[in-house]
């Protein structure tokens, strides 16, 4: 045993050296980068960047390799020896200890040594590719620009269209005002006075009298009616926000779980709206000194609400439970606030009147599967009717489930 | 007589009335029929009363923080038995006396109430996929879409991560760990045990 671990190290160490004056090793920097990315990227970055432990970028610098795998080995150890460099560093960050990683061999974290100069020593190359990024990124931003400019054109295309259609109706108009007709008698009777003759015949007519006016009472009356209609309606409503939060991003782009902010979507009567708390789950680091996350921070500081606007909101008259539609019911959110995902200002979009919450109890089945609270009541739906157990069927319509 | 120039200033008009008409209902909630029930006179939560009628409270803020020194006694919950229930309290007081900085006595004191089943774990996941999945990636391997602008979202099946047991991945729920925030607020104590349960399905990924 002792003689094949001593032929393994002696090929190893052989391998090394072989290695050691060639150009660094991609199989090296394959392997340091599953041991950094599995192992050390949660708490340091191959940058300077410092994340909970030093930016690692220039580690041989300042360190040998010798101290490195001895540090690795085991912290602790080198801490107590009294190193200067080690105590320094554990007491810059908050006496944090890092983990050991005793298994490691000194090849392995050679590895990973190559993998964070790999990292970091190709700005050459990083500057090469930076351009090209650049690139491709502006003229995704002209490519939209050209389009908006593409519409804009046809537009105003259009727009001298209908000038054209326009005037030439003008013309003709005014050609015909200007000619004046020649009556059976010879007489000249001008266009207007004719027009004006005409008027008044028409205006004589009895039914056309009786029209006119149902015309005029049924627009006012569907007037009336719509305006009525929309009493106490806010669909569409989408009010400005204090901070300019953009659901698409958080919930579009990096796809944040509704529940996450939302604390209370499940197991509440209100979604609830988060505490500043939860931004700053994020927040402490992403996007500190954009304007809008300042807001946050400025709030915090001086303990003071953020006045956030409500969008959707149901007179007191109604009770409404998010849970019992949630959790219950299992509903999915956008059933009845829509595509939030897609919203930059979230906007109500269903019209939440009486009428709406009334036609979903009535067509939506309970799902009594697998629990036994439904048993009897199913059993005693199912015995004079052919159709599923709906909500109305257990009391979806009474007035009082709602209304009290 | 309409000229070019009468059209044009026309149409402006139509357009400016249309463009304003639609900005104002964006922001206008419409006439609301008895507006004192859509802005409640009574106390209701996630909102402020303006005016006199709350005075109590800065800002006129219906909700308060609960009282210094208090623990709040939740429904620890009976569908799963006596024995659960009681545990999953015990575990709760236990962790609530438990300094945020103090891994170890997690590590030593706390362990799962919750047996470990099919139902417990399912729960676990979609408690994981709510509040964990954006950064820490679907199997838990730190590829989460908000880990790539975070940094240092650990994997949990590497070398440091993939033996750490009950009460220390609790801990790191509870109060946050490294660069993690606390989450403690959002995910009630038995969710967190059926998470914990899960991350450990994940470790062995």
């Amino acid at each position: 045993m002792i003689i094949m671990k001593r032929l393994k190290n002696i090929i190893l160490s052989a391998l090394f050296t072989a290695f050691a004056f060639t150009s660094v090793n991609a199989q090296d920097v394959a392997e340091g980068e599953q041991i950094f990315k599995n192992n050390c990227g949660a708490c340091h970055n191959t940058s300077d960047e410092a994340l909970v432990g030093p930016g690692l970028k220039g580690i041989q610098q300042r360190r040998s390799v010798d101290w490195i795998v001895k540090w690795v080995h085991n912290p602790q150890a080198v801490i107590a020896s009294g190193d200067k460099y080690a105590v320094e560093l554990y007491n810059k960050y908050n006496k944090a200890q890092m983990t050991a990683y005793p298994n490691y061999t000194e090849g392995q974290i050679k590895s990973v040594l190559a993998y964070i100069d790999a990292q970091a020593a190709p700005p050459a190359a990083a500057a090469g590719a930076a351009p090209v990024a650049g690139g491709s990124a502006a003229p995704a931003g002209e490519t939209n620009g050209g389009m908006m400019q593409y519409i804009l054109l046809g537009l105003l295309g259009v727009m001298v269209l209908v000038l054209v259609a326009l005037l030439s109706i003008v013309t003709s108009l005014s050609k015909l005002a200007n000619s004046d007709a020649v009556t059976e008698s010879g007489e000249k009777v001008s266009f207007l006075t004719k027009l004006a003759d005409s008027g008044k015949k028409i205006a004589g007519n009895g039914a056309f009298k009786t029209g006119a006016a149902l015309l005029v009472t049924l627009l006012i009356g569907k007037a009336t009616i719509d305006a009525a209609y929309g009493i106490g309606m806010h669909q569409g409503y989408a009010p400005k926000q204090p901070i300019a939060f953009s659901h698409k991003l958080h919930a579009g782009e990096y796809q944040i779980n509704c529940n996450y902010c939302h604390t209370g979507v499940y197991r509440g009567k209100g979604a609830n709206v988060p505490s500043a708390n939860i931004c700053m789950n994020c927040h402490n680091v992403i996007k500190r000194e954009s304007p809008e996350i300042q807001k946050v921070y400025k709030a915090i500081e001086k303990d003071e609400p953020i006045e956030w606007v409500r969008v959707h909101n149901l007179p007191d008259l109604a009770y409404f439970n998010h849970a019992q539609h949630t959790n219950v019911g299992g509903l999915e959110c956008k059933s009845c606030h829509g595509e939030i995902e897609k919203m930059e200002v979230v906007e109500q979009r269903s019209s939440l009147t009486m009428g709406w919450c009334i036609d979903c109890h009535r067509k939506t089945n309970v799902n009594s599967e697998g629990n036994a609270y439904y048993d009897k009541l199913v059993e005693v739906h199912n015995k004079d009717n052919r159709e599923p157990l709906k909500v109305q069927n257990i009391g979806g319509l009474e007035c009082s489930k709602c209304h009290y | 007589m309409l000229n070019q120039k009468n059209i044009s200033l026309l149409m402006t008009g139509v357009l400016v009335s249309a463009m304003t008409a639609c900005s104002d209902k964006h922001n206008d909630t419409g006439t609301e029929f008895a507006p004192n029930m859509y802005h409640s006179v009574a106390y209701e939560p996630m909102s402020q009363s303006k005016g006199d009628t709350n005075t109590i409270n800065p800002y006129g803020m219906n909700m308060r923080e609960p009282v210094k020194g208090t623990v709040p006694r939740r429904d620890y919950g009976k569908q799963d038995g006596d024995s659960v229930a009681t545990k999953l309290r015990e575990m709760d007081l236990i962790s609530r006396n438990i300094n945020k900085d103090d891994m170890a006595a997690s590590e030593s004191l706390l362990s799962n109430p919750f047996p470990n089943n099919a139902k417990n774990l399912e729960r676990g996941k979609e408690q994981y996929e709510r509040f964990c999945q954006h950064c820490h990636g679907e199997a838990g391997k730190g590829d989460g879409l908000v880990a790539k602008k975070y940094a240092g979202v650990p994997v949990y099946s590497s070398d440091a991560l993939k033996d750490v047991n009950d009460g220390h991945i609790y801990h790191t729920i509870t109060h946050g760990k490294g660069r993690m925030w606390a989450h403690g607020a959002q995910i009630t104590p038995a969710d967190r045990w059926k998470i914990v349960m899960y991350v450990h399905e994940l470790q062995k990924q």
